[in-house]
């Protein structure tokens, strides 16, 4: 195909570009080079793209063995064009009596050797000069990219075509003409490579460590460069099998006396007009064989590092689940009519690599009032975010939610299908994402995003829904809201990105706002003030908030009522006063201990050691257990129940004998720097709560899950 | 928007400076005598001398090469070594030949690309989105002229259905140029079409997994609008680029489409060129395909500005 050959700005095969989701790139160093090998064999069409291109290379070496004519010279039958299994010519023979089986298996060589020599020269000049100028960059980088971009602003073809007129027809050189048009594609990509590369922190370590520049482009980086470039090889192999078919079959690659595959093709044209069969067993052969090596690198590609699954939209609702009556916990505390209740929540996903699901939120049950803030508290990978998406039926594909009821202001959620829930969503509920300027679209102005709820939710004119966005905007207190109504995303910072997201779950009056980690991705400056407008402007709506947190302090300033949970469950709850003066869950009393608060202590920072563990390694008995500071026997027994505990409900098998430590008042820990004068003792001043993006001191980040 | 053309028009100079000085002194690496391929070989020393004095290849190279430029510059590209016509005026005859049969299979395959690549993104994992993807990577390995043989010979020979072959006189009516350009057309843009539906499968795939979809789900909008308004523009941003590749690639495919179908375009002329060692006819080839490649990303830059609001110019 000799487009894809002019294309190879790693063009043809796409999914090389600048994808949107980057795909996550393993090391293949160690233990992952045995699964790499695994995900390769369990791959059936790389592996049969494999199995035909060793048939090829076998068909190749053993040619003269295989064949019983000569490939260029005439059977007897010189002007008869034989059909195939005539005259014991499997194939037939073309218009000048040659056995077109023979030419088949001799062409093989060719096109092998052809393909060799362009990947080998591509190769050659493509990795040093790539590296080079990745790893020198400034001027080097300059003046190669500028030369790389010379080659590349003439169709590929195109640029051979000139190489050839310099070096002279024949295979031989137009392969090495091909292989120079290559070498800037692997050029290319080794530099971008390189540039990754040198951006993670080990070379700048072994650099750091007096190693030599040398050393640390052939030990440190090239190492990394390695699967993307062994993908892109075989996909360039696959792309010179094309040109050299594409060159001999103009006459400017191999000659009248070669039998490659292109060749036979240009034969089988002089007699098209009696028959078309010569053409067909050449052209399945290139064509088999391109689709071997493609099928074969992607297949390498996707074993280095697997493609982000497409997730299905619009799937995300909560199927109805049988009322599990042994497992209901006694329920309140709360109000008694509240605005949100839901029930027995579960939401499983596929395990990574293997057929079977795991939970990754187990049997959450969960009251909202009216009015109410309530918090959910927990580590990343506990379950909390995707959590509160299966509210609004977004759990993302492939995970899959169950919920025994969830009531809304008396309606029931669960059953209705992703398009009915879609009038719950915006406009009975809002919410804001942790990430604003990630959650806002790009491509089009913040108040046409605004604007949409409105018209759609509102059947607002545009004009209408222009000025109300103004109001919103004006509200949220975004400056000069006339003007910035039509500004792109890019042009806010995070905190007015995050003034613009409030606007949007605001704008159809919902009843309740889900607000998913707000401040999270917020300079420390801001986080008070956006919280300080959230909790004013819901209590002023009286819209009930689910405020999820891993923030403390954040609880401690705004929540009427807390849940906690860990690992997929919710280990205790109960009001804000309650939790905070007597934890009833060791988990809680860890996070408790753990926030930076305004009073004097010494010694380290108390943490709780170890990481949440990941879905898939959840034991079916206390979660918690195996970073508990008071573990015993009973804890290991099996599956713990939430009951009450004081004013509280928990989910301890020792709770009733614990007397773990709490703090007398909420407000001791609400810390949040904003409301501190500055200069006051002990502050540490900096974090209100926990570090963004994480958890608590010295509790490195969990394995992400789904959440 | 005119800012960002005018710088752009303004970088492709250089560019297109440097192609020509690299592509003029390249072909001029091969040591045969332009002079002995056109008088044949038993011309005597003293007329093949004459003729080198004729064609002006007995001066220095660096003295051919600033001659050249100078007549490039104002767009004269010499005279054909062969048949004496001027490069410019046969250049101008084949290049809307090429031209129509390269944007005529672009525009078809980002048709067809781009919506079964959307369909294959929505269907991810599923058969549709299976049989895309095989479908896919198998157009990707047809040689175009060998689809470009056997469409000729079924379509034009056999059914006789359109014609196998560009008609010998030049076409008198649009209906009779269109009929001429479908196989080709066909030929030339089925590994076009595949490759863009593997870039709009994984990109719309990419796309779809950003918060921005999740937020604009969660305002309540259907889906369908969701897909349409807010997926589809972010992940057209990629195919572009794609597509700017495939232009590329396009032009380079023409020239073995039109060896099949005899087109009388760019890629006759260019092979023609290379085969006879006849440079002011391959230097003229090049620097239009070259001119044709800078042009089409110009017009790309510019729609990504559309496409993209961060690379607008404030």
């Amino acid at each position: 195909m000799s487009d894809a050959l002019a294309g190879l700005g790693g063009s043809a095969d796409a999914g090389e570009l600048a994808s949107p989701a980057p795909m996550p790139q393993e090391s293949a160093a160690g233990a992952t080079r045995s699964r790499f090998w695994a995900r390769l064999r369990r791959n059936k069409v790389a592996m049969a793209g494999a199995v035909y291109l060793v048939l090829v290379v076998i068909a190749a070496i053993f040619a003269p063995l295989l064949t019983s004519h000569d490939e260029t010279f005439a059977t007897r039958f010189q002007d008869i064009l034989f059909s195939p299994g005539e005259a014991g010519y499997v194939l037939g023979t073309d218009h000048v009596g040659r056995d077109i089986l023979t030419r088949i298996f001799f062409g093989a060589r060719y096109a092998l050797i052809a393909g060799a020599e362009a990947v080998l020269v591509a190769l050659v000049i493509g990795v040093p000069f790539g590296l080079a100028i990745g790893y020198f960059r400034g001027w080097a980088d300059r003046i190669g990219m500028r030369f790389v971009e010379i080659v590349v602003a003439v169709p590929a073809v195109v640029m051979a075509m000139a190489i050839i007129t310099g070096l002279g027809t024949g295979l031989t050189n137009a392969m090495l003409a091909i292989g120079l048009v290559f070498s800037m594609i692997i050029t290319r990509l080794v530099r971008a490579e390189v540039f990754a590369a040198r951006e993670e922190f080990y070379v700048d370590g072994a650099r750091a460590a007096g190693a030599s520049d040398r050393r640390v482009m052939w030990r440190h980086i090239l190492p990394n460069v390695a699967p993307p470039l062994i993908v892109q090889t075989t996909l360039l192999f696959a792309q010179a099998v094309l040109a050299e078919a594409a060159l001999s079959f103009l006459g400017i690659g191999a000659d009248a006396s070669q039998a490659s595959w292109g060749r036979m093709l240009r034969d089988a044209e002089l007699s098209i007009d009696r028959t078309i069969w010569p053409a067909i067993p050449p052209g399945i052969a290139i064509f088999l064989t391109v689709v071997a090596f493609n099928v074969f690198g992607d297949g390498l590609r996707d074993a280095f590092a697997r493609e982000a699954r497409g997730g299905r939209v619009g799937v995300g609702d909560v199927m109805p689940k049988e009322r599990n009556a042994a497992s209901a916990p006694p329920w309140p505390p709360g109000s008694d009519d509240p605005l949100l209740s839901l029930r027995g929540l579960d939401i499983v996903f596929p395990k990574p690599g293997e057929g079977t699901d795991m939970t990754v939120v187990r049997d959450v049950n969960l009251d909202i009032g009216r009015g109410e803030v309530m918090a959910l508290v927990g580590e990343s990978g506990s379950g909390k975010t995707i959590t509160g998406l299966s509210l609004m039926g977004l759990v993302p594909d492939p995970g899959q939610a169950s919920a025994e009821s969830i009531v809304l202001d008396g309606r029931e959620l669960v059953g209705m299908d992703f398009n009915d829930l879609r009038w719950i969503r915006g406009r009975e509920i809002g919410i804001i994402f942790q990430e604003p300027s990630a959650a806002l679209n790009p491509a089009y102005t913040v108040g046409r995003q605004v604007a949409e709820p409105l018209r759609v939710h509102l059947g607002m004119s545009k004009r209408e829904a222009r000025e109300r966005v103004i109001e919103l905007f004006t509200e949220v207190g975004i400056p000069d809201p006339h003007k910035r109504i039509d500004a792109f995303p890019h042009q806010f910072s995070g905190g007015m990105a995050q003034r613009v997201m409030i606007a949007m779950a605001l704008s159809c009056e919902p009843k309740l706002l889900i607000a998913d980690e707000p401040t999270t991705a917020l300079d420390v400056t801001v986080q008070g003030q956006m919280l300080d407008l959230v909790s004013e402007l819901a209590r002023s709506r009286g819209v009930s908030v689910l405020l999820i947190t891993h923030d403390l302090g954040v609880v401690a300033d705004l929540a009427d009522r807390v849940a906690v949970m860990y690992a997929g469950e919710i280990v205790e709850t109960g009001r804000l006063a309650d939790v905070f003066a007597t934890p009833r869950h060791p988990y809680t009393e860890g996070l408790i201990a753990a926030i930076p608060r305004n009073e004097p202590r010494s010694g380290d920072l108390p943490t709780i050691p170890g990481v949440v563990p990941p879905p898939w390694a959840w034991p079916d008995r206390c979660h918690f257990a195996d970073r508990c500071l008071y573990e015993a026997i009973e804890c290991r027994r099996g599956p713990v129940e939430l009951r009450p505990m004081g004013a509280s409900l928990t989910r301890c098998e020792r709770s009733h004998e614990l007397e773990l430590r709490g703090v007398q008042h909420a407000s001791v820990v609400a810390i949040a720097g904003w409301e501190q004068p500055s200069g006051e003792p002990g502050s540490g001043g900096v974090m209100p709560g926990l570090p963004p993006g994480g958890v608590m001191p010295g509790l490195p980040p969990g394995e992400g899950g789904p959440a | 928007m005119l800012r960002l053309l005018v710088s752009r028009v303004l970088a492709a100079i250089p560019l297109m400076l440097m192609v020509a000085t690299l592509v003029f002194f390249l072909a001029q690496l091969n040591p045969v005598d332009p002079a002995a391929t056109i008088m044949g070989d038993d011309a005597d020393l003293e007329s093949l001398a004459e003729k080198r004095a004729e064609l002006g290849i007995d001066r220095p190279l660096v003295v051919q090469y600033w001659d050249w430029l100078n007549s490039a510059v104002v767009g004269d590209l010499g005279t054909n070594w062969f048949n004496g016509e001027e490069i410019t005026t046969e250049l101008r005859d084949r290049i809307p030949v090429t031209l129509s049969m390269v944007f005529g299979s672009l525009i078809v395959a980002l048709g067809i690309g781009s919506a079964f690549g959307v369909l294959a993104a929505l269907k991810a994992g599923r058969w549709p989105d299976r049989t895309i993807t095989v479908a896919s990577s198998l157009g990707l390995a047809v040689p175009n002229f060998w689809i470009g043989l056997v469409l000729a010979y079924y379509v034009g020979v056999k059914l006789q259905w359109l014609p196998a072959i560009w008609p010998t006189t030049r076409p008198d009516s649009l209906a009779r140029w269109i009929e001429a350009l479908i196989l080709p057309c066909v030929a030339l843009g089925i590994s076009a079409s595949a490759a863009i539906a593997r870039q709009a499968r994984s990109s719309m795939i990419g796309v779809l997994q950003r918060d921005y979809v999740r937020t604009a789900l969660a305002k309540g909008l259907p889906v369908r609008r969701v897909v349409s308004r807010h997926a589809i523009r972010n992940a057209a941003i990629p195919v572009v680029t794609l597509a700017g590749f495939q232009t590329s690639a396009l032009i380079g495919g023409s020239i073995f489409v039109e060896f099949v179908f005899n087109v009388p375009g760019l890629g006759r002329f260019g092979v023609d060129a290379i085969l006879r060692q006849n440079m002011p006819a391959l230097l003229g080839f090049v620097m239009v395909t070259a001119a044709v490649v800078v042009v089409v990303n110009i017009v790309l830059d510019l729609s990504y500005a559309w496409l993209n609001p961060k690379v607008r110019p404030e």
